[in-house]
């Protein structure tokens, strides 16, 4: 073999020659290739983060909504039942005011009954006496026409009538 | 079954393999370096060689600068402006034996195209000519925009923007892309800074890659594995890091904080070297493996024409599959290292660049 090759030789054309290639290389792939690339697989990347962000935050929304639902419904309850026991006791107040109004009542008419009673009763005493007065009156005729012995009569007369007046509120006499 | 049927073929391809190797061994010289280094040929052998176009710059007394291109070799020393020269530019103390060889002799002995090509007028001011590293590069590229561009127009289609990437090619592609961005510029470069740099980063991964992979092609040659071709692309991170690179950089060069005066006297001259070792560094680094690999795979090889030469045929069939298994293996480590190679020198461009363009405060340790 006449030359020895050299892996070591510099190469002054080569250099320049590759310099060009490696820069047109680095252009064109720059220019027409990685841009579209890079920014393709960006943009998913961003849409794919976008997406999962969005996501995050809808669960995040619905979890917020279902627990405000939740309270809602919780206050709901609350005051239903607030309401419900407001009108039981409400109802139990006024049953309870239109007992004691419905016994007043009673009682007032049950008062006036008594009046009207005692009244009645003393109308009635009056007309007694009154009708008593005249059948002694009529049975002292009797008793004077048949029996002169008048003094005696009269004292038992007066006596009788005396009991009368005294026993007038007591007990009426022929009830017995 | 299927192992079977693999043992068959395995030693098929030793019982064909081991005789061109070995038959080869009796009439030819085996010269791993020549088979590793650039050549102004593209070497299909034992089909053919195909001579690529020789250009050179040359300046004479009489007719000035001129360009001259030849479209092989052998036309370049057939025109008669042109004759080879046993002088190389390593030997400088034989350049007075630089002899005259008879251009047809020389052809066809096939030594033409190894010998340096000197004008019989003038001489050569810049030798342009094409090597098989160049088209090897040119043929990595070409890869490289068919693929990437393909790939972008189904990004730009919306299949992968809008949508998941569709298919194996679109797949595979995608997930070297992503983790050139996203382990190897965002951790160094930052997250605000790295769109700036990626279109480099990612170029000089996918290029080093396909440029040592097509060095493992039947045929093929390794662009990486030639110093002139890491050394452009150490410059070209040199030139992105020296050229961004923030204050902070320029001040930890030139004036070392939190030193004493006579340190940082000291220490100035270092930095400056160390702005050059890196890249330097980057484009030995690269070239070593790649050229290593190669040569390894060769001397297994060669092992072969070693031992038929030394102990004769029967110990030279003997040696082939230890030869051809440990080649194998090899080659699996070169996968390996076609990879390997093309993430270090990514990933230390993107370590270099990311130091030189970050702004810290010198209070915090680093």
């Amino acid at each position: 073999m006449l030359f020895a090759a050299d892996l070591l030789s510099a190469n002054q054309g080569l250099v320049v020659w590759f310099s060009v290639v490696f820069l047109a290389l680095l252009y064109l792939l720059r220019r027409f290739a990685w841009g579209p690339i890079t920014s393709a697989l960006t943009e998913r990347e961003e849409t794919i983060a976008g997406s999962l962000n969005r996501a995050e935050a809808a669960l995040e929304e619905s979890k917020r909504l279902q627990e405000s639902n939740a309270q809602a419904r919780r206050e709901n309850e609350q005051q239903a039942q607030r309401l419900l026991r407001e009108a039981r006791e409400e109802a139990e107040q006024f049953r309870e005011r239109e007992v004691q109004r419905t016994r007043e009542e009673i009682n007032a008419l049950r008062k006036q009954a008594q009046e009207d009673i005692a009244r009645d009763k003393e109308k009635a005493l009056q007309a007694l006496r009154g009708e008593v007065a005249d059948l002694a009156i009529l049975a002292a005729e009797k008793v004077l026409q048949e029996n002169l012995d008048g003094s005696r009569q009269r004292v038992l007369v007066d006596r009788f009538i005396d009991e009368l007046s005294t026993q007038k509120h007591n007990q009426f006499p022929y009830q017995a | 079954m299927r192992s079977a049927r693999r043992r068959l073929c395995l030693w098929c391809m030793l019982i064909f393999l081991a005789p061109t190797t070995v038959m080869a061994a009796d009439d030819e010289e085996f010269d791993a370096v020549h088979h590793t280094a650039d050549g102004y040929y593209l070497d299909f052998s034992p089909i053919g060689k195909i001579e690529l176009p020789r250009i050179f710059i040359v300046r004479s007394e009489i007719t000035g600068y001129s360009l001259r291109t030849y479209w092989t070799t052998k036309s370049a020393l057939r025109s008669g402006e042109m004759h080879a020269s046993i002088h190389s530019e390593g030997t400088e103390e034989d350049a007075h034996a630089e002899e005259e060889l008879d251009a047809e002799a020389l052809i066809a002995s096939g030594d033409h195209l190894d010998a340096t090509l000197v004008p019989n007028d003038g001489e050569v001011v810049l030798d342009l000519s094409m090597t098989r590293h160049l088209m090897f590069a040119l043929l990595a590229s070409g890869i490289l925009l068919t693929i990437f561009l393909q790939l972008a127009e189904k990004y730009k289609r919306g299949v992968g923007r809008t949508s998941a990437p569709q298919g194996l090619f679109q797949n595979l592609f995608e997930t070297l892309v992503i983790f050139v961005r996203d382990d190897i510029a965002i951790p160094n470069l930052g997250r605000d800074k790295y769109q700036r740099f990626l279109p480099y980063l990612l170029t000089a991964f996918f290029f080093i890659l396909t440029c040592n992979l097509l060095g493992l092609v039947p045929f093929g040659a390794t662009a990486t594995s030639n110093l002139n071709i890491t050394a452009v692309l150490a410059a070209f991170t040199f030139v992105l890091t020296q050229f961004n690179g923030s204050r902070d950089h320029w001040r930890h060069v030139f004036w070392p904080p939190n030193m004493p005066i006579p340190v940082k006297i000291l220490l100035i001259p270092t930095e400056i070297m160390g702005l050059f070792t890196k890249p330097i560094a980057l484009a030995i680094r690269l070239f070593a493996n790649l050229t290593a690999g190669h040569l390894v795979i060769l001397s297994l090889i060669g092992m072969i024409f070693t031992f038929t030469l030394l102990f004769g045929e029967v110990v030279g069939y003997g040696v082939v599959p230890v030869s051809l298994g440990f080649t194998l293996f090899v080659m699996c480590l070169e996968v390996l290292i076609a990879f390997i190679q093309a993430y270090i020198f990514t990933i230390l461009s993107a370590l270099f660049i990311g130091m030189a363009i970050a702004d810290h405060s010198h209070s915090e340790a680093h």
